[in-house]
């Protein structure tokens, strides 16, 4: 984070091949892809051009088939082929925010619950600590005077910015975004992207993914994936 | 409180029917278990103190008349702590009023103050009765309605009616209670014994041991010793039994019922836990998503792994805030009802702690047991399989391995409907989808089944187990085929009692009978128990045997015997044709065993010599004390009025009658204490069939919750409520039925293992088993009434919500 020329993430060659009963398809295809401290990257391509899976590969929510993820967080360096079910979870959770398309919270629990969870998983945070970071979040994202409501009690724009101030909650340094305007209008999309931007100016990273080439203007840099190959690249490195 | 725990407490609270479910499925088991077990320890515990403080006799002879001298004579036998005399008669009672007469025996003691054996428990009124009043033991109530300071009617042997006041109450846990069929007790001083025309003498010993009382060995031996003295002194004996001190009589049978009934509660929690396991995986199936996203978040599985377990006791503990205190209530219960029956009382209310533990452990022990493995797998998913579950789910509900097997299903489908529609049967499209749906969750499927087959399987066996005792009584009533039985106080000459008798239109068959008692040998001589033999004609056909070997009575019989199977106990290698050692009078003699019949072995031996060869012996060739009579009907009524005509008759022609008793008396109160067993089968029986119907109905709510989408496309693309209704509640007759046809088949060897292990409880031998369709028809009943309850609700509940929030719905 420190220095914006090493990077925070490093994909070096990596593949991924979905076995089906109609056998392996490869999705990624030899992806190589530098993350570096600061920047809001963009990936867009066409539906099924493998933006999702490229990003569960950062996430490691799914494992590739070879190659090799590099992390360079919290001033340790990890291959993520090395790390085990449980210590990619941990890593997750105390490294990065994710934010999907679908909201993802978890409907039985209030607002300020559902900010909470991720400290408690991650045992950064006292409980006590951990409110009221989850109610500053919430203020941040506008919804200070929701924080008693549950998921179902709030629009969509409102739930997914309830998930960014989730994804804020152990403070990582890499928030990462799948489609996270995806089931929204424009004007509530615009709102989301104000706080990304603003979650940039303060120094964080952002990984989105989009199929909308009209957000391109957004970001810090963009890579184009087709066919599970990174086909362009843009904006300002 | 921290977010995961206020998850587990959502999911705890959120889907109340569905904790409902699985709390009670649990409680079920663990109520059961804590009835039974509870009950098995109160008993245990107070059947041996509550009878040992009564001081019961060790020994009991009943024998001639005797006085003071031989008493004095006993007191004095080494070995013998305390000895009394009684006098026992029978006597008729009822109530102004009242018709029916009950035969009493009554008991004429020489010192309620100094009595010291066979103590009464005062239960109301006066605990002594004064000259010319009786006090009731506590049985005697369930036949005529009395109360202490009532005048009741007796009647006398020569048939005079005089009145008597009750002077109280008593609960007398001793003296019946070596003789399961004996009839009810009261009591009166030995002064008021000229006021019943009896005679001022002792017909009964009670006598406890000073040492050994509860040595069997030592008790039988002091018996012997007894026998031989008292014979010297000139007296014949007549039955005799024994008893330890601290052990009831009937101990080791009320053991085994409840023996059985606690292998039953272990099936229940058996059957609830796979009730459990079924639910709590289509909880963890529903779920998947939220473990997804709490991976996401950071969760590891030890964290989602400890959730879920804490959710598991929590269900738990739920089960245990019912089951416990319940089972507490119900243990004690079914003590107090046993106690009632069978004659002894409770030390009081407790907990007993090692239920509680028991309980405590199997209700958090299933819960654990059942949901480790769907928790284990749910925290291991990984991320990725756990989002796209729902991703699955959403469309269809199905995994990989349902989704091929109901592809298989359908091309079964398809070939059939067309294989049918060849021959111009159509299936409709309602039955299709449902025969489709009942197959989609295999795994589920078949917990249910398994569930409701074994309960279904119970059921039906208990309904079977109960006419096959009830047949096995009835055979056993083979052995009293006469209507009626009309004893004297002396005997008669066959003609002169067939020519009165015949006097009744009614009367059909008249026959004498002769008795002997004896004792069985061992081979080194000492006894090993005392037999009656009953010596009705040889050619007699008011007895029909159950021969096991051997043969009948022959008129030409000489020192042989027929002898119940009883005797295997001393020689279990006996056939036909051997011959064991008798003591007979005082005579020892070796007696040819011409065939083994089957009896109720708690009974005791009993033998049959033919009346030729017993009356001769006793020098009572053609006359007899006792007479079967047989009349036309054979029905209960006909024989209590003929007994009460008889017994009126003979009297008014000054016969000394002793008693007449109809012949299905004894029956009756034989299949009366089957009834009460039968009753707690069928509790545990109803218990299993609520477990098994619980499983159905939380199957058919996850299939319909989960199909809760499905359902909304197809009210979206105009299917009505009801065939939505229909399609599900058929679905659930599906199951129903299919669960049906396989506990009809698992009903046949439970019915014989039950019949078994019940008949060897009670009767101490096996049975010949019976079926009946009874059982199978009622839980056909039971079958499509509780599985069309138990999805007519889901199904309900499904067809009220509206298509918005249907396809709103997760
Ligand atoms: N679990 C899976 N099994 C098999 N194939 C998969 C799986 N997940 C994705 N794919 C395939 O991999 C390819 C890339 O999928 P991916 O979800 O990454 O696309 P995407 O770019 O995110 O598309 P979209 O914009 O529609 O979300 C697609 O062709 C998809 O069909
Ligand atoms: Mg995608």
């Amino acid at each position: 984070m420190t220095d914006p020329t090493s990077p925070l993430i490093e994909i070096n060659s990596v593949t991924k091949y979905y076995h089906t009963t109609a056998g392996a398809f490869p999705a990624l295809q030899g992806i190589d892809l530098a993350i570096y401290p600061g920047e809001f990257l963009g990936v867009v391509g066409k539906s099924g051009a493998g933006k999702s899976t490229l990003l569960n590969m950062i996430t490691g929510v799914d494992r590739f088939s070879s190659g090799e993820v590099q992390a360079h967080t919290n001033g340790k360096s990890i291959s993520l082929s090395q790390l085990s079910e449980n210590e990619l979870t941990l890593w997750r959770g105390r490294t990065m925010g994710v934010v999907y398309q679908s909201f993802q919270l978890l409907p039985m629990l209030n607002l300020i619950h559902n900010v909470m969870m991720p400290m408690d998983m991650s045992g950064l945070y006292q409980p006590v600590k951990s409110r009221q970071r989850a109610l500053e979040l919430l203020k941040m994202v506008e919804l200070a005077d929701h924080v008693d409501k549950y998921p179902s009690q709030i629009s969509g724009g409102q739930q997914q910015r309830v998930a960014i101030a989730r994804a804020l909650a152990n403070d990582p340094p890499l928030i990462v975004a799948d489609e996270p305007t995806g089931s929204l209008d424009s004007v509530t999309a615009d709102h989301v992207f104000e706080i990304f931007q603003h979650l940039v100016d303060e120094g964080r990273t952002i990984v989105m993914v989009t199929h909308d080439e009209g957000l391109l203007p957004l970001f810090s840099r963009y890579v184009t994936i087709t066919d599970g190959q990174l086909t362009g690249e843009g904006g300002q490195p | 409180m921290r977010p995961r725990w206020r998850k587990v407490l959502s999911d705890l609270i959120d889907n109340k029917a569905r904790t409902i479910l699985v709390v009670f499925s649990i409680a079920v088991g663990v109520f059961a278990i804590g009835v039974i077990a509870g009950a098995y320890v109160i008993i245990s515990q107070d059947m041996g103190v509550s009878y040992a403080a009564n001081n019961p006799s060790n020994i009991e002879i009943r024998l001639d008349d005797f006085d003071h001298d031989l008493l004095n004579t006993i007191r004095h036998f080494k070995g013998v702590k305390d000895a009394e005399a009684r006098r026992v008669f029978k006597l008729s009672l009822r109530s102004p009023g009242e018709t029916r007469w009950t035969s009493v025996d009554v008991v004429a003691v020489e010192d309620f103050q100094e009595n010291a054996i066979n103590l009464l428990k005062p239960i109301s009124g006066a605990a002594e009765p004064h000259k010319e009043q009786i006090l009731l033991e506590r049985d005697v109530l369930e036949d005529i309605h009395a109360s202490p300071g009532q005048i009741l009617e007796l009647q006398l042997l020569d048939g005079t009616i005089k009145e008597i006041q009750v002077a109280g109450i008593v609960q007398d846990a001793s003296t019946g209670a070596i003789d399961f069929l004996s009839p009810p007790l009261a009591y009166i001083t030995m002064d008021s014994l000229k006021f019943f025309d009896e005679p001022d003498l002792f017909n009964r010993l009670f006598v406890t041991v000073a040492s050994g009382q509860d040595d069997e060995e030592h008790i039988r031996s002091m018996l012997a010793d007894l026998k031989d003295k008292i014979e010297k002194n000139g007296f014949n004996v007549g039955r005799t039994f024994i008893s330890k001190t601290h052990q009831h009589p009937l101990e080791s049978t009320i053991n085994a019922v409840l023996g059985i009934l606690m292998a039953l509660g272990v099936l229940i929690v058996f059957l609830s836990s796979s009730l459990i396991a079924n639910t709590l995986s289509a909880l963890l199936n529903q779920h998947l998503r939220h473990i997804g996203v709490m991976k996401l978040i950071g969760g590891r599985d030890q964290i989602i792994f400890r959730m879920y377990l804490v959710l598991l006791l929590a269900f738990g503990l739920l089960a245990l805030l019912i089951a416990i205190p319940a089972g507490g209530q119900g243990a004690y219960a079914l003590a107090q009802y046993i106690a009632d029956k069978i004659g002894f009382s409770l030390l009081g209310y407790r907990i007993v702690p090692l239920s509680f533990v028991i309980q405590v452990a199997v209700g958090l022990l299933v819960p654990l047991v059942s949901g480790f493995i769907p928790v284990i797998s749910g925290s291991r998913v990984t991320v990725q399989k756990a989002l796209d579950g729902v991703r699955t789910q959403s469309s269809g509900g199905e995994d990989q391995e349902t989704l091929e097997g109901g592809y298989r299903f359908e091309h079964f489908q398809v070939k059939a409907t067309r294989a049918l529609a060849d021959r111009g049967i159509r299936i409709p499209r309602q039955l299709l989808i449902s025969l489709r749906n009942t197959f989609r969750q295999r795994g589920r499927l078949l917990l249910t089944l398994f569930t409701l087959t074994m309960g279904g399987a119970i059921f039906i066996s208990v309904f079977n187990v109960r006419i096959t005792l009830h047949d096995y009584v009835q055979k056993i009533g083979n052995y009293f085929l006469a209507d009626v039985t009309l004893d004297f106080e002396r005997p008669y000459r066959l003609e002169e009692i067939e020519q009165y008798a015949y006097q009744d239109p009614r009367v059909i068959h008249v026959e004498g009978w002769a008795y002997a008692t004896a004792e069985i040998l061992l081979p080194d001589g000492s006894t090993a128990e005392n037999i009656t033999l009953l010596a009705p004609p040889a050619e007699s056909d008011l007895v029909s045997p159950m021969l096991i070997e051997g043969r009948w009575l022959r008129p030409t019989d000489k020192k042989k015997l027929a002898i119940s199977e009883g005797v295997y106990d001393y020689y279990p290698d006996l056939r036909a044709g051997d011959s064991i050692p008798l003591k007979i009078d005082g005579k020892e003699e070796l007696w040819e065993v011409v065939g083994v019949f089957k009896f109720i072995g708690l009974e005791g031996v009993i033998g049959y010599a033919p009346y030729e060869y017993i009356s001769r012996e006793k020098n009572l060739a053609n006359r007899s004390y006792s007479y079967r009579i047989v009349i036309q009907d054979h029905d209960r009524a006909a024989q209590d009025a003929m007994a009460k005509d008889l017994d009126a008759y003979f009297r008014a022609q000054g016969f000394h009658v002793l008693e007449a008793t109809p012949g299905l008396s004894t029956l009756d109160s034989a299949a009366e204490s089957l009834d009460i067993l039968i009753t707690f089968l069928l509790i545990m029986a109803l218990l299993t069939a609520t477990v098994g119907s619980m499983g159905l109905a939380g199957t058919m709510s996850m299939n319909v919750l989960e199909r809760t989408r499905e359902i909304g496309i197809m009210r979206a693309i105009g299917a009505t409520d009801l065939e939505i209704l229909r399609m599900v509640i058929v679905e659930g007759l599906l199951i129903g039925l299919l669960s049906f046809v396989l506990s009809m088949i698992l009903a046949i060897p439970f019915t014989y293992l039950l019949s078994a292990i019940v008949s060897n409880a009670i009767f101490a031998t096996p049975i010949t088993v019976i079926f009946t369709p009874l059982g199978y028809l009622i839980w056909l009943g039971l079958v499509v009434v509780l599985s069309s309850l138990a999805s007519i609700l889901p199904a309900h509940n499904a067809a009220r919500l509206t298509i918005r929030e249907v396809l709103a719905y997760e």
